[in-house]
């Protein structure tokens, strides 16, 4: 794990683009309007939507600092599933229709690029030792759901990995808690897909050292009606398309935790 | 022969196999031969439980789960899934026969309370109820149905659980996945939930001289995909590695603690090899 011990005063998080370049380029021009001074993102460029390729550029325009998700793990490697960590059949399909399109739709180079990305990036904002990840520190596609990540664990991580504040996605729904001794711990969600909430919009996170940590979480909203109609034109499955038009979740829906399965439609 | 071990890479998930094999059915395929009379494990009592889940949270583990036996027959249950829920995420495995309009309640309250979720399995065989039955025991298909009805209606979401000791059995078409998704479907429970695990060779299945384990099979396997690599069960006499194997001699890792057992386990019994092959979970 690098340490790179930058430090920082206010940054911007998120993960999970998905493939969804408008969902990118609508939070770049929405953190620059709030004036952090550095963006990172928590992996996983691909899966879901259309077009992978229209992801990277603006990653690079945007000077975004990137880790590896488990997709992009599959990708850079040629493994013939994304690693997302599903158990159920229904999960699985869907996860392959997905994987097996941005397979062959990401080009070389753009593998390449994935390959040479980081798993775990450290950095300071103000006091904080921040540790970023993908899915947890200790394993990359472990899904760290609100309901089922409790303290003891989170405090371990906090311990075992010397930081204060953990930051990472996979899941696709953000949270935040904060644990005994000021430190914190950040699912900042994706801005990829909407958050089974009937919303449209996604989310990203802007983390702030002031007089303590403040976590904001920020909604995107994004062209939907021209990725909807790209999704189409590249004949993704409908059950996508329609979690980009209506914001409930209408598949890999069987990993939820009862808590956060019974707050969605389906 | 050398019998190969697995490293235990991290505690996550501690079992609780809170009645032993005490059962108030009989099943066919049982994989610890439980049932109503002298349950060769006997239950665990409540103070021992408590400690074992106190010594759990302040190792750092990620979830519980409570299993038998049919653990509401504990006079405690209720009071153990409240004590577990405190701090972890928890899941109970059950037959459904207990789950009455009461306890139903009960559960819907203490996963309301906690910030943690409550998962409930019911287990099930086949949708057929006289095939159920005929694995199950008579009438075990209606009560099981009745506790889905009963969690669902106050938006407990439980699992169906079944094993394929009947796949040989089902018809042309769907396959038995579908099959119990349209059975949740038909009953009106609108986010349907399955689990399907393999039939083990233990319990009432052990037949003798089934395939075994080498460190040959091992070489360059990723541990990770066994459950033993991040469980630990908490059964009568101890510490055991696996939730199919506890209470047998040769799983058990201490007869006293969670930490004397964060150690390697043998892959002793034939059993390994299914989750080997399969690459199957007890966990949800």
């Amino acid at each position: 794990m690098s340490r790179e011990g930058k430090e920082y005063r206010r940054i911007a998080v998120f993960g999970g683009i998905y493939n969804n370049y408008l969902a990118l380029e609508a939070t770049l021009e929405e953190t620059r309007r709030r004036g952090v001074e550095a963006l990172f993102c928590l992996g996983d460029m691909g899966a879901f939507g259309p077009n992978p390729d229209r992801v990277f550029p603006l990653l690079e325009h945007g000077k975004v600092l990137a880790i590896q998700g488990n997709y992009d793990q599959s990708l850079a490697t040629g493994l013939d599933n994304c690693q997302c960590g599903y158990t159920d059949p229904r999960d699985n399909h869907f996860a392959r229709l997905s994987y097996e399109y941005t397979f062959k739709k990401t080009s070389p180079e753009n593998k390449t690029w994935l390959g040479q990305l980081p798993t775990h990036r450290r950095v300071r904002l103000g006091q904080y030792r921040l540790l970023m990840c993908h899915g947890s520190p200790r394993r990359m596609n472990e899904f760290l759901w609100e309901s089922t990540s409790p303290n003891c664990l989170l405090e371990k991580f906090c311990r075992d990995f010397e930081s204060d504040v953990l930051l990472f996605t996979h899941t696709g729904i953000k949270w935040h808690r904060a644990l005994d001794g000021d430190r914190h711990v950040v699912n900042v969600g994706t801005i990829g897909r909407p958050e089974n909430d009937g919303q449209v919009n996604v989310w990203y996170t802007i983390l702030t050292a002031a007089d303590g940590l403040q976590v904001e979480f920020i909604p995107v909203h994004y062209d939907c009606e021209t990725l909807t109609q790209e999704m189409e034109h590249e004949d993704l499955p409908v059950e996508f398309i329609e979690t980009i038009q209506t914001g409930w979740w209408t598949t890999c829906l069987e990993i939820l935790p009862s808590k956060e399965r019974a707050r969605g439609k389906f | 022969m050398t019998t190969p071990s697995t490293p235990l890479l991290e505690l996550s998930t501690l079992w609780i196999q809170v009645t032993g094999t005490w059962c108030n059915l009989t099943c066919t395929h049982c994989l610890n031969s439980s049932g109503p009379h002298n349950p060769w494990l006997k239950s665990l009592d409540t103070e021992m439980v408590t400690r074992y889940i106190k010594e759990g949270a302040d190792l750092g583990i990620k979830e519980i789960y409570y299993t038998g036996g049919e653990p509401f027959l504990h006079k405690d249950m209720l009071l153990l899934i409240a004590h577990a829920l405190e701090v972890v995420p928890t899941t109970v495995l059950t037959n459904g026969i207990l789950i009455t309009d009461q306890v139903a309640d009960h559960l819907a309250a203490l996963a309301q309370n906690s910030p943690y979720s409550l998962q409930i399995r019911i287990s099930i065989d086949d949708v057929d109820p006289d095939k159920n039955d005929r694995i199950r025991g008579k009438g075990a298909f209606a009560k099981a149905v009745r506790a889905l009805e009963l969690l669902h209606n106050r938006g407990l979401l439980p699992i169906l659980t079944a094993t394929e000791i009947l796949r040989d059995e089902l018809p042309e078409g769907r396959g038995m996945y579908e099959q119990f998704r349209d059975l949740l479907l038909g009953l009106g429970i609108t986010k349907p939930r399955v689990k399907i695990m393999p039939v083990l060779p233990t319990g009432r299945m052990e037949r003798e001289g089934g395939p075994l384990l080498t460190p040959e099979m091992l070489q360059g396997f990723d541990f990770s995909l066994l459950q033993c690599s991040e469980t630990r069960v908490v059964a009568e006499g101890g510490v055991y590695a696996c939730p199919i194997l506890a209470g047998l001699p040769g799983a058990r890792l201490s007869a006293k603690s969670l930490k004397e057992a964060l150690k390697p386990c043998d892959l002793y019994h034939t059993a390994c090899v299914v989750c080997y092959e399969t690459g199957m979970t007890c966990k949800n």
